[in-house]
């Protein structure tokens, strides 16, 4: 039964990663480009961080104050590559869009950019996910499990998947909101992407009081529960501009809606 | 119905690294399932001795050094037995050899898939205890390798068989490859990309050679090559290949009169190089396999080097699709090497043996790696070596993830303290 537990906790923290990329990304080959690249472009800004931080660890202290350093620096820095990213982004978006132009297809419409958002985040968040849940994943599928002792209610493997999922949501929904703002140069969305970040990390810092994961993991949830309903009301508001019938489904299932509705208006 | 341009962008890019990255999840399944239970200081007892550890067989117990002077020994070697034979390759195919160099490919795709994925099959039995007698498992791995057998250079096996059958014939050379010690796998690796590197892009490095002589007679390579060919296009896109290539065999070969001396003489220095080397014979044959597999880099498509052929295949492209798709697709796909698949699977098999997280940051390096190579083909135009990039990519992040990226993550996330 142990592979079954194993099994779950990746489910826990992949599960809806797994689903978007089936149902979404799989499709267009592009797609599974950018969320390749979003992955590496995640992996090098982690490996760039710990080489930074790699002379000051393990922290031995008990004091919070150092780990909050560490997240202040971890966030902006990571912030940072995710406004490199969008101007990467953004350079790939005139080439693609000469490239319709030569070809006489149509430009990247909307509903394709906000696809090409939701892979970049993905990307992110898989590789978040990946990282900080499947790699520490291997002692679950043995025959015993693990368990920290700042919080012993649960296995370590369950918290670090649900901590996994909340910042897969936080990643995947903030690079939708924050393309939106960069490209409508909408400073609300601007900020609101680092500030979410800031808060979830911080919510974790809860956990390193005793028992404070009975506080911390919820709050996490809540926060990437929040980010998810404010990229929900967005790409609402967003395709809802163009099919004021089809806004009451479900996100992907209004951009194929919207996409084939577009089609039919001229 | 008007589809958007992200439908057709990448679909090429995406059909090599999907088998791609199915023989690295594969050989990681494999490494990782089979390992444990042999205990790793039976392993490296039973660590065999390939022509790729002649010199110098490592024990856990040599000091740094020592494991560095050998491990370089043992790759020097290896990397000049490689050369040796892929000019032997040249040599046979510039002489019309052709026959001979297929059937040997088809012998030795027979024989590894005979002998080492039934050693695979056993492994995996004895594993997982399964009870199997013996017949029904050697009527089992003669029916798979005699369907691999044919598949390797027919049309008329359907292509998806003969890319599976690819996939796994690389799946099985890689899992044994993994068997070498840790610190001649890793110079090993970086030695072939280097290798790779002069073959393919130097004036007379063997494998240049051998491509143009390939696309001058305008014939396809008697190698162990992987193609993406679209696996559910329409029939018409072999027979438009087959097109252009009967105007092309009426001209003469180069050489029509290969003399019989050749013939012996390369034979002469196999058999000899074969009682040389103290290896046994399944070894000799990986070597072999890994040869021809390696041999056959990145290549593109012929649209760039005959005139019939692009005018061809641009004809094909406008009837199937719009123009556009010249600039990243094209009509016959993207061939790989097997040797490719080999050694990134080699690689990620070998993180495998780590942790987790190696193989997790190997894998997205190589990945991105090939798909900047594939990027710079689309520029450049003529076959590349898919190896340098790769490789350097995935050592790179196999250190910095051991050294630098796992303690740290692993200190984050210990204290549940997240980004």
């Amino acid at each position: 039964m142990t592979v079954a537990a194993g099994v779950g906790y990746a489910l826990i923290g992949l599960g809806p990663a797994l689903s978007i990329f089936v149902s979404v990304i799989s499709k267009k080959p592009f797609l599974v480009l950018t969320v390749l690249s979003s992955t590496m472009f995640w992996l090098v800004s982690l490996i760039l961080l710990s080489a930074a931080w790699r002379a000051l660890l393990p922290i031995k202290s008990t004091a919070f104050w150092p780990y909050a350093v560490l997240i202040l620096t971890s966030v902006v820095f990571q912030e940072g590559i995710r406004f490199v990213f969008w101007k990467l982004y953004k350079k790939l978006e005139e080439i693609l869009d000469l490239f319709a132009d030569r070809t006489s297809k149509r430009r990247l419409f909307l509903t394709d950019k906000l696809q090409i958002a939701l892979a970049g985040g993905l990307g992110h968040g898989v590789a978040h996910a990946v990282f900080f849940c499947l790699s520490l994943l291997t002692p679950a599928f043995g025959r015993a499990t693990y368990f920290v002792e700042r919080c012993s209610h649960m296995p370590f493997s369950l918290i670090s998947a649900i901590n996994s999922l909340g910042f897969f949501m936080i990643h995947t929904s903030s690079m939708v909101i924050a393309f939106n703002g960069y490209a409508q140069k909408k400073k609300s969305d601007q900020i609101f992407v680092p500030v979410i970040h800031v808060i979830a990390s911080i919510m974790t810092l809860i956990n390193l009081a005793p028992g404070g994961c009975v506080i911390g993991i919820p709050l996490l949830c809540l926060s990437a529960a929040g980010t998810l309903l404010y990229c929900w009301m967005l790409c609402l508001h967003k395709t809802s501009l163009l099919t004021p019938l089809y806004s009451g489904l479900p996100v992907t299932v209004s951009f194929e809606i919207s996409s084939r509705a577009r089609l039919k208006l001229p | 119905m008007e589809r958007s341009i992200l439908d057709s962008i990448g679909t090429e890019i995406v059909g090599v690294m999907s088998p791609v990255s199915i023989c690295m999840l594969l050989v990681v399944v494999l490494v990782s399932g089979l390992s444990p239970p042999s205990s790793s200081i039976d392993s490296s007892s039973s660590s065999p001795a390939t022509a790729a550890t002649l010199v110098y067989l490592e024990s856990p117990s040599d000091p740094p050094a020592e494991k560095l002077v050998g491990a370089l020994l043992n790759a020097a070697v290896f990397v000049a037995l490689v050369t040796a034979v892929t000019f032997l390759l040249v040599l046979l195919y510039y002489y019309n050899f052709t026959g001979f160099l297929k059937a040997y490919m088809r012998f030795s795709a027979f024989f590894v898939l005979a002998s080492m994925g039934g050693s695979i099959l056993i492994s995996f039995l004895r594993r997982f205890s399964l009870p199997l007698d013996a017949p029904s498992a050697l009527l089992l791995i003669f029916n798979f390798s005699v369907i691999g057998f044919l598949s390797v250079f027919s049309n008329a096996v359907p292509i998806l068989v003969r890319q599976s059958y690819m996939v796994a014939l690389a799946i099985i050379v890689a899992a044994w490859f993994t068997k070498l010690p840790e610190w001649t796998t890793w110079i090993l690796l970086v030695a072939l990309a280097i290798y790779d590197l002069a073959a393919v892009l130097c004036p007379r490095g063997p494998l240049r050679i051998l491509l143009n002589l390939a696309s001058s007679r305008d014939e396809e390579l008697p190698a162990l090559i992987y193609e993406s060919r679209p696996t559910i296009s329409n029939h018409s896109e072999p027979s438009v290949e087959l097109q252009p290539q009967a105007p092309t065999r009426s001209n003469p070969n180069p050489n029509p009169n290969p003399n019989p001396n050749p013939n012996s003489d390369p034979r002469q220095t196999l058999s000899s190089r074969q009682s040389f080397s103290s290896s046994t014979e399944a070894d000799e044959s990986i070597i072999e396999i890994q040869n021809h597999a390696e041999t056959y880099p990145l290549v593109s498509s012929e649209r760039g080097r005959d005139q019939p052929e692009s005018s061809w295949s641009d004809l094909s492209s406008s009837l199937g699709f719009s123009e556009q798709d010249n600039e990243l697709e094209s009509t016959r796909g993207i061939r790989l090497g097997l040797g490719d698949f080999i050694f990134y699977s080699v690689l990620v098999g070998r993180a495998a043996m780590y942790d987790l997280m190696t193989v997790y940051a190997c894998f997205i390096a190589i990945l991105s790696g090939l798909g900047f190579t594939l990027i710079l083909l689309s520029i450049y135009r003529h076959a590349l070596p898919a190896l340098p990039i790769s490789i350097t990519l995935g050592v790179v992040f196999y250190f910095l993830t051991r050294l630098v990226l796992e303690p740290f993550v692993v200190g984050a996330s210990m204290s549940l303290v997240m980004f």
